[in-house]
C-alpha cells in the first residue's frame, strides 16, 4: 500500500528548476532514501513534502489525501508529518524535556512521562531531560530531535541529512540506532542524504536524484549493481567502465571474455564492473590462469589497501584499490580475475 | 612576547593624548580687560546690558547663565576661588545668601547714590538694578473683579483647590514665599504652603504658567508682571486671554522683588566690575529697562519705567527688607511641604 | 562522547562581531566574551555583580608579581584609572549619603514628595516599556518578515526618530497640543522618542533567527500564531530585555522631555533642587533614590534575561527567513508604520516647520546660532575623541588580553554609564568645586562626564574593529622587519581606525543631544545647541528655538544612519 505519492512535482526558484517533474511512491512501512549530490533538489523535495514550501506543479498525496497540488496547499502544522533536520533544530530556549513535549497536546505530567519514555527509546539518559540543547553533543541533539518528532506519532518521518553533521564514527552508530527505533515504531521514513553508503545501508528503496530529476529508483542492491548509466554508477560507488562487444550473454572486453547480466543484448556497449568483482594475482606464479594480463603502472601504499593504476595490453587503464598484503611494485605483471557478471549500459 | 608587550604602549599613548586634550581647557582662559558675570537675570536683558556696556567701555563680558539660588549657592561653594566678577539676580534672596557669607565687595558709593533707599540693602554690599511686581495673572473669561482673590493668602483656602498654578521651583516664586515669611512669620507661611500644595498645580517656568492660564487650563497664576507685557509686546498669543490683578494694599501678594547686582570680593577685575554696576544702575542701564523688551521696573533715581507698566509708586507694596530674605529657610519649608 | 561534544555546538560562534551587541551603542552593552550567540544586546549585570565580589583577588592576580610592569600592565593600569574616574559619581552619591547622616537621610528620603516621584517613575516605566515592546516587535516583524511595500524604507523610518532629541519630541507635541501634561503625555512622548532603541535589537534578532526552527515548530503541529508565540517571541527575549533596560535607563535619566510636559520624575526634581540650592542635601538624597532605581532596573533585567543564551545550534549558515505574504493585508498593515512615523516623525516635522515659517528670517540670529553650532561641534569632537581614546585601553585588553580583570573593568564602565547625567554632573560639580578646583568649570570636567556617560558606545565599535584584526597580522609585520610599535601602527591601528571613527561619531551623537549634564557642567560662556534650545523654550520662545532643534536634527542624521548601519553589520546582513 502506498502511503506517500508524488506525481510530476515541479518547483522553480527564479529561472532555476529545483525539481523538474519528480514522481515517487513510498510504500507504507518502508524506508526510502533520496540520494544525490548537493544542489540536486533533494532538500527542496523534502520541504515540499513537509509543507514548508509550495510546489509549482504536480501533486503530493499522503494516505489518499491531497496535501498539495499547485493550487491547494495544506499547511505544515496540519500534515502530521515528522521531520528531523540536519542539525536537529532543537529550540535553544527550551530544555530537552520541553523540546520533546513541544508538539504534544497533553498535560504537563503526561508530557514529561512520555518524554522520559522517548528518551529511553532513542537511547538517551533521562537525566538529560532538564538540560538545554547547547549542553548536548551533536549526536545527542539528533536523538532528541528524533524523540521530539516521534512524540507526535507521525505516520511519515522525514530525515533531512540528519547524520551529516556528525563525526564519522558516530554517524554509523546514530544511523543504526535511528533505523532501529523507526523500524520498531513501524514508521514510514523518507531519508535525504548525499552519502550513497548511508542511503544504501538505510533504505529498502533508493531514489538517485540528479538535477531535479530521479535518475533511478529501486532497491539498494538493484541501483548499485544495475545503475542506469555511468554517472549513476560512479555516484553510487567506484566503478570500472569498459567498452565491449556483447553477444550470447558474454562480452568481449579488454579484460577478456566476461559474463554479462543482459543476455538479450547484442552489439557494442559500455559495461561496468564493481571493484569488488576483481581480483589480481602476480603473473607467472599460478601457471596459466584465466583472465587478462595487465601491468601495474603506478602504486601508492595507503595502509590496508594500495591504490594502483593498471594498464591493459590495449593501452587502456583503470584504477583499483587492492589489498596491500601482496607487495606489488610498479612494473609488475599481474593477472586480472573477474567474478560475477558485468553490467551492460544499454 | 616582545611584540605584544610593546603593543600595549599604544593604548597608553592614547590616554596621554586624552589627558592633554582634556586639560587644555580653552574656556577658562580670560582676557585682562574682561569680566565674568554670573547671571540669574533674564538672559536677554543681561545680554542687552552687556552689549551696550562693552560698546561704551571696551570691557568684554562673559556670561554664565543659571537661576538665582543655583548660582548663589554655587558662588558660596566656590568661595575665594570663584571665577565670577559680578553676580546679577532676579530677586534679592540669592544676594542675601552670598552677602551672608561675606563674599561681596562693598559697592562704590557713586553707584549706591544712583539708587534710592529701599532698593538697596543698608550695608551697601550689593545694589538693586531692577524690580518686578507680584501679580495674579488670571483668565479674563473666568474671573472678574468680584471673583478675584482679595489677598494672596486667599489662594490657600479650599475654594481655590485646583484653580491656580505657579512655578514653585523658580527663584521668583521662592522670593515671594520669602517675603511672606518675613511679613507673616513661619507658622502662617507653612500653613499657606500646605494649602498651596493642596490647591495649586505646579508648573515649571512662569511664562509656561501664564501660557497655561491663557490656554484655559487654570484660572490664574501667581507670577511676576513682566511676562505678560513681554508677551503682549510680541504676538500676545500666550496672554491675550489674560489680565493682571495687582493685590496692592501692602498684601504679601503685592510684594515687589528687587533684582540685585554685586561685585565679588574674590574678583580680580574689581574696577571693571564696579564700572559695570555703575553703568547698569545709571542712565544707560536704566534706559535699557525703560526702552527694551524686558518690561522690568527701572529703579534708578529719577528714572521712569516703561510707559506700559503700572507705575511703581502705585503698587502699594508691603515693606520688605531685601537683605534678610532667607531663601534656605524657604526651600527647606517648601521641601517639607512637598513642593520641591 | 567527548569527541562529538565540540562539534555540534561550536560552529556558529566564529564571528567575533556577531555576538557584540547593538544597543551597547547607546548606554550599555554585552561585555563578556562569553562565546554566546548573536542576540546579546545588553550588558551582563549578573556578571558585574559576581565580578564585583571577587574584585580584589582579580586585581591582584591580574598584575604580574615581583616583576617590572610591562606595557600591557600599564594599559591595565590606565584602564583601572578610567574605571575609577567613571565610578566616581556613584561613589560620590554613596559618600554623600553617609556624610548626610542617617537621620537627615531618612527624613529626606521617606517623604511624600519622594513617594509621588516614585509612583510617577514606576508608572512611567511600567506603561512605556510594554507599549514600546509591542510596537517594536510589530514593526520589526512587518519590516523584516513580511512583503509589506517599502520594507526597507519603513525600517529606516523606525530608526529615524532617534535623530530627534527626546526634548525636541515633547517640544513638538506641546506645539500641537499646548495643554499636554502628566503621565499619559509622558508615556506617549517617551514611546515615540525611545521605541527605536527596542526596534533596533529586535529587528536584528529577527534577522539572526534561524527560520528552520519555525519550520520545525510547524511540523510539530503549531499554527502560525502559535509558532510566533512559542518559538519566535521567546528568542526575542534577550533583545527585548536589552532594549527595555536601555529605555528604562533613559526614562530615569531624561530631564527635558518631562520638564516640558510637566511630568515630575526624580531627574526633574533633582534639577529643581539644584536650581534652588545648587548641590543641597535634598538633591543628593533624590540622586540616591534615582541610583537605586537604576540598580533595580539592572537587577530586574539580569533576572529576566537569566543565564541562558540562545545561540543557533548546529553548523552551517542559517537560511534567510521566509517572507510572509500578506496578500489582502498588505495595505491595511501599512497603517502601522504610517501611524508610527506620523507620531514620531510627522509631529516634530510639522511643529518645527510651523515655527520655522512663523518665525521667518528673524529667528535666524546667525551670530548666536553660529557660535552655538561651533561650540557644539567642538565639544562633540573633543568629547567624542576623548571618549574613544579612553575606551582604547579596555577595548585592546578585552580583545587581546581577556581576563577576569578586564571583564570586571568593562562591567564598571557599563555600570557607570547607566548613571543618569544629572547624577554624574551633580557629583562632578561637587567634587571639583570642593576638592579639585583647577578642574572646576573646565572642558576637562565636562569631557569627563561625557566619558563616563558614553564610553560604552565607543567601546563597542572599537572592540569589534580590533577583534577583526588578527594579531597574526602584527606578528607578520614584525617578521617582515617592522619594529613592534611600527608593526602595531601599520596593522591593528590602521585597520581598527574605522571602528574608532564610528566610536567617535556615536559618542558625539550622545553629546550633541545631552542637556542635563551639559547645563550643569558647561564652562563659562559655553552654549551648546541643546542649551540654547532649552533656554529659549523656557521663555516660551518656541519659534526662536526652532533653528536650534533643526540643526540638532540635521547633525544627528548621519550619526543615526551610522548607528543603523552598524547594527545591520553586527547582525551580519
Amino acid at each position: 500500500m502506498t502511503l506517500l505519492q508524488l506525481t510530476s512535482l515541479r518547483k522553480n526558484y527564479g529561472s532555476v528548476a529545483a525539481l523538474d517533474g519528480v514522481a515517487l511512491s513510498v510504500p507504507a512501512g518502508s524506508r526510502t532514501a533520496i540520494v544525490g549530490p548537493s544542489g540536486c533538489g533533494k532538500t527542496t523535495l523534502l520541504r515540499l513534502v513537509a509543507g514548508f514550501d509550495e510546489p509549482d506543479g504536480g501533486t503530493i498525496s499522503f494516505d489518499g489525501q491531497v496535501l498539495a497540488d499547485g493550487t491547494f496547499q495544506m499547511p505544515a502544522h496540519k500534515r502530521g508529518i515528522g521531520i528531523v533536520a540536519q542539525d536537529g533544530c532543537l529550540f535553544p530556549h527550551l530544555t530537552v524535556s520541553q523540546n520533546i513535549g513541544f508538539g504534544m497536546e497533553a498535560g504537563r505530567a503526561v508530557k514529561e512521562a512520555r518524554a522520559a519514555e522517548l528518551m529511553d527509546m532513542v537511547g538517551l539518559d533521562r537525566a538529560m531531560l532538564s538540560r538545554k540543547p547547547d549542553q548536548l553533543s551533536g549526536g545527542q541533539q539528533q536523538r532528541v530531535a528524533l524523540a521530539r518528532a516521534l512524540a507526535r506519532k507521525p505516520r511519515l518521518m522525514l530525515l533531512d541529512e540528519p547524520f551529516s553533521a556528525l563525526d564519522t564514527g558516530l554517524r554509523a552508530a546514530t544511523r543504526k540506532a535511528v533505523t532501529e527505533v523507526l523500524t520498531a515504531a513501524g514508521i514510514t521514513t523518507l531519508l535525504v542524504t548525499h552519502d550513497q553508503g548511508e542511503a544504501l545501508a538505510f533504505a529498502d528503496q533508493v531514489a538517485v536524484m540528479r538535477a531535479g530529476r530521479f535518475a533511478q529508483v529501486g532497491s539498494p542492491r538493484d541501483v548499485y549493481s544495475r545503475p542506469v548509466d555511468a554517472t549513476t554508477a560512479t555516484f553510487l560507488g567506484e566503478a570500472i567502465v569498459l567498452p565491449a562487444t556483447i553477444g550470447e550473454g558474454r562480452a568481449d572486453s579488454p579484460l577478456g571474455l566476461l559474463d554479462v547480466d543482459d543476455v538479450a543484448y547484442r552489439g557494442r556497449a559500455a559495461i561496468m564492473l564493481r571493484p569488488e568483482q576483481i581480483s589480481v594475482t602476480r603473473e607467472g606464479r599460478g601457471g596459466v590462469g584465466e583472465g587478462a594480463v595487465g601491468t601495474i603502472a603506478e602504486i601508492t601504499f595507503c595502509g590496508p589497501t594500495c591504490d594502483v593504476r593498471i594498464t591493459l595490453p590495449d593501452a587502456s587503464s583503470f584504477r583499483l584499490d587492492i589489498p596491500s598484503r601482496e607487495a606489488f611494485s610498479a612494473g609488475d605483471e599481474i593477472r586480472i580475475g573477474v567474478s560475477g557478471a558485468a553490467h551492460v549500459f544499454r | 612576547m616582545r611584540t605584544s608587550s610593546l603593543a600595549g604602549v599604544a593604548p597608553a599613548l592614547s590616554i596621554l593624548a586624552f589627558s592633554v586634550i582634556a586639560l587644555s581647557s580653552p574656556a577658562s582662559a580670560q582676557v585682562t580687560d574682561s569680566i565674568t558675570i554670573y547671571n540669574a537675570q533674564h538672559e536677554g536683558l543681561t545680554k542687552e546690558w552687556a552689549q551696550a556696556f562693552t560698546e561704551e567701555t571696551g570691557i568684554a563680558v562673559t556670561i554664565r547663565q543659571g537661576s538665582d539660588l543655583e548660582i548663589g549657592n554655587q558662588i558660596v561653594q566656590e568661595g575665594a576661588n570663584s571665577p565670577a566678577d559680578v553676580f546679577l539676580t532676579e530677586n534679592s534672596p540669592a544676594m542675601a545668601l552670598v552677602d551672608g557669607k561675606g563674599l561681596f565687595e562693598p559697592v562704590d558709593k557713586a553707584t549706591l547714590d544712583q539708587v534710592p533707599d529701599g532698593f538697596k540693602p543698608g550695608n551697601g554690599h550689593w545694589v538693586g538694578v531692577a524690580a518686578r511686581s507680584t501679580v495674579f495673572a488670571y483668565d479674563k473669561r473666568k474671573l472678574n473683579e468680584s471673583t478675584l482673590p482679595k489677598s494672596m493668602l486667599d489662594l490657600a483656602r479650599p475654594e481655590w483647590k485646583g484653580r491656580w498654578t505657579a512655578s514653585p521651583s523658580g527663584a521668583d516664586f521662592q522670593a515671594i514665599v520669602g517675603a511672606l515669611l518675613q511679613l507673616k512669620g513661619e507658622e502662617a507661611t507653612a500653613a499657606w504652603l500646605r494649602g498651596m500644595k493642596e490647591n495649586a498645580t505646579p508648573i515649571r517656568g512662569n511664562s509656561t504658567a501664564m501660557k497655561a492660564v491663557n490656554a484655559g487650563q487654570f484660572e490664574g497664576a501667581l507670577i511676576y508682571h513682566y511676562y505678560y507685557f513681554g508677551d503682549q509686546a510680541k504676538t500676545g498669543e500666550n496672554s491675550n486671554n489674560v489680565l493682571l490683578h495687582y493685590f496692592k494694599n501692602q498684601d504679601p501678594g503685592a510684594f515687589v522683588s528687587i533684582s540685585g547686582g554685586g561685585v565679588l570680593a574674590s574678583s580680580k577685575h574689581k574696577e571693571q566690575a564696579q564700572a559695570f554696576l555703575k553703568w547698569v544702575t545709571g542712565k544707560g542701564g536704566q534706559k535699557v529697562l525703560r526702552d527694551g523688551t524686558s518690561y522690568e521696573y527701572a529703579i534708578g533715581k529719577g528714572e521712569a519705567s516703561n510707559k506700559a507698566l503700572v507705575p511703581l509708586a502705585e503698587l502699594q507694596a508691603p515693606k520688605v527688607e531685601p537683605a534678610t530674605l532667607n531663601n534656605a529657610k524657604v526651600t527647606d519649608m517648601m521641601t517639607a511641604a512637598g513642593l520641591l | 562522547m567527548s569527541q562529538e561534544s565540540s562539534h555540534g555546538v561550536s560552529a556558529p560562534r566564529k564571528d567575533p562581531i556577531a555576538r557584540k551587541d547593538l544597543l551597547a551603542l547607546d548606554l550599555c552593552g554585552e561585555h563578556g566574551d562569553d562565546g554566546g550567540g548573536g542576540l546579546h544586546f545588553v550588558h551582563d549585570a549578573t556578571r558585574v555583580g559576581s565580578a564585583m565580589t571577587s574584585a580584589t583577588d582579580t586585581m591582584v592576580s591580574a598584575s604580574p608579581r615581583h616583576r617590572l610592569p610591562t606595557a600591557s600592565s600599564w594599559t591595565l593600569m590606565i584602564a583601572v584609572l578610567v574605571a575609577v574616574l567613571a565610578l566616581m559619581p556613584l561613589g560620590f552619591v554613596l559618600w554623600a549619603t553617609v556624610v548626610t547622616g542617617w537621620e537627615t537621610a531618612i527624613q529626606l528620603i521617606f517623604r511624600g514628595r519622594v513617594g509621588d516621584l516614585l509612583i510617577n517613575t514606576v508608572l512611567l516605566i511600567l506603561l512605556t516599556l510594554p507599549v514600546c515592546a509591542a510596537l517594536a516587535v510589530a514593526l520589526a516583524w512587518a519590516t523584516e518578515r513580511t512583503d509589506i511595500p517599502g520594507a526597507r524604507f519603513w525600517s529606516w523610518m523606525a530608526v529615524a526618530p532617534l535623530t530627534v532629541p527626546a526634548f525636541v519630541h515633547s517640544y513638538a507635541w506641546i506645539g500641537l497640543w499646548p495643554g499636554l501634561n502628566g503621565l499619559g503625555a509622558g508615556v506617549a512622548v517617551s514611546v515615540v522618542a525611545y521605541f527605536p532603541f527596542m526596534y533596533l535589537p529586535v529587528s536584528a534578532a529577527f534577522r539572526l533567527l534561524d527560520p528552520a526552527l519555525e519550520d520545525q515548530a510547524a511540523s510539530l503541529g503549531l499554527a502560525p500564531f502559535a509558532v510566533f508565540r512559542r518559538v519566535v517571541l521567546p528568542q526575542l527575549r534577550l533583545a527585548l530585555c536589552g532594549g527595555a533596560l536601555l529605555i528604562g535607563l533613559h526614562l530615569l535619566a531624561e530631564y527635558g522631555l518631562f520638564a516640558m510636559i510637566r511630568f515630575d520624575t526624580f531627574t526633574t526634581a533633582i534639577i529643581d533642587q539644584f536650581q534652588s540650592t545648587y548641590n543641597g542635601v535634598a538633591a543628593y538624597m533624590l540622586a540616591l533614590v534615582l541610583v537605586l532605581c537604576c540598580f533595580v532596573l539592572l537587577g530586574l533585567e539580569a533576572a529576566l534575561r537569566g543565564r541562558s543564551r540562545y545561540a543557533r545550534l548546529g553548523s552551517g549558515v542559517a537560511r534567510r527567513a521566509k517572507v510572509a505574504r500578506l496578500g489582502a493585508w498588505k495595505y491595511p498593515l501599512l497603517i502601522l508604520p504610517l501611524v508610527t512615523a506620523a507620531f514620531s516623525l510627522g509631529i516634530p516635522a510639522l511643529t518645527l516647520g510651523r515655527w520655522l515659517i512663523a518665525g521667518g528670517a528673524g529667528i535666524w540670529r546667525m551670530e548666536e546660532i553660529g557660535l552655538a553650532l561651533w561650540q557644539t561641534l567642538a565639544i562633540c569632537l573633543v568629547g567624542g575623541l576623548t571618549t574613544t581614546a579612553a575606551a582604547v585601553p579596555i577595548a585592546w585588553l578585552s580583545v587581546r588580553r581577556p581576563t577576569r580583570a578586564s571583564r570586571f573593568l568593562e562591567g564598571c564602565y557599563y555600570l557607570a554609564s547607566s548613571m543618569p547625567g544629572v547624577v554624574v554632573a551633580l557629583a562632578l560639580v561637587t567634587i571639583t568645586v570642593r576638592a579639585i578646583l583647577p578642574l572646576y568649570q573646565t572642558v576637562a570636567t565636562i569631557v569627563l562626564a561625557y566619558v563616563v556617560m558614553f564610553l560604552p558606545r565607543a567601546l563597542v565599535s572599537l572592540r569589534a574593529s580590533i577583534a577583526q584584526v588578527p594579531v597574526e597580522l602584527e606578528q607578520a609585520a614584525a617578521s617582515l622587519g617592522r619594529s613592534p610599535g611600527n608593526a602595531l601602527w601599520s596593522t591593528t591601528v590602521r585597520l581598527a581606525a574605522p571602528g574608532a571613527a564610528a566610536g567617535v561619531a556615536l559618542s558625539s551623537l550622545g553629546i550633541m543631544n545631552e542637556l542635563t549634564a551639559t547645563q550643569m557642567l558647561a564652562p563659562n560662556g559655553t552654549r551648546t545647541l541643546a542649551m540654547a534650545f532649552w533656554a529659549l523654550t523656557s521663555e516660551i520662545d518656541y519659534a526662536g528655538a526652532a533653528p536650534y532643534a533643526l540643526l540638532m536634527v540635521v547633525f544627528s542624521m548621519p550619526l543615526t544612519w551610522l548607528l543603523h548601519h552598524q547594527s545591520k553589520k553586527i547582525a551580519g546582513r
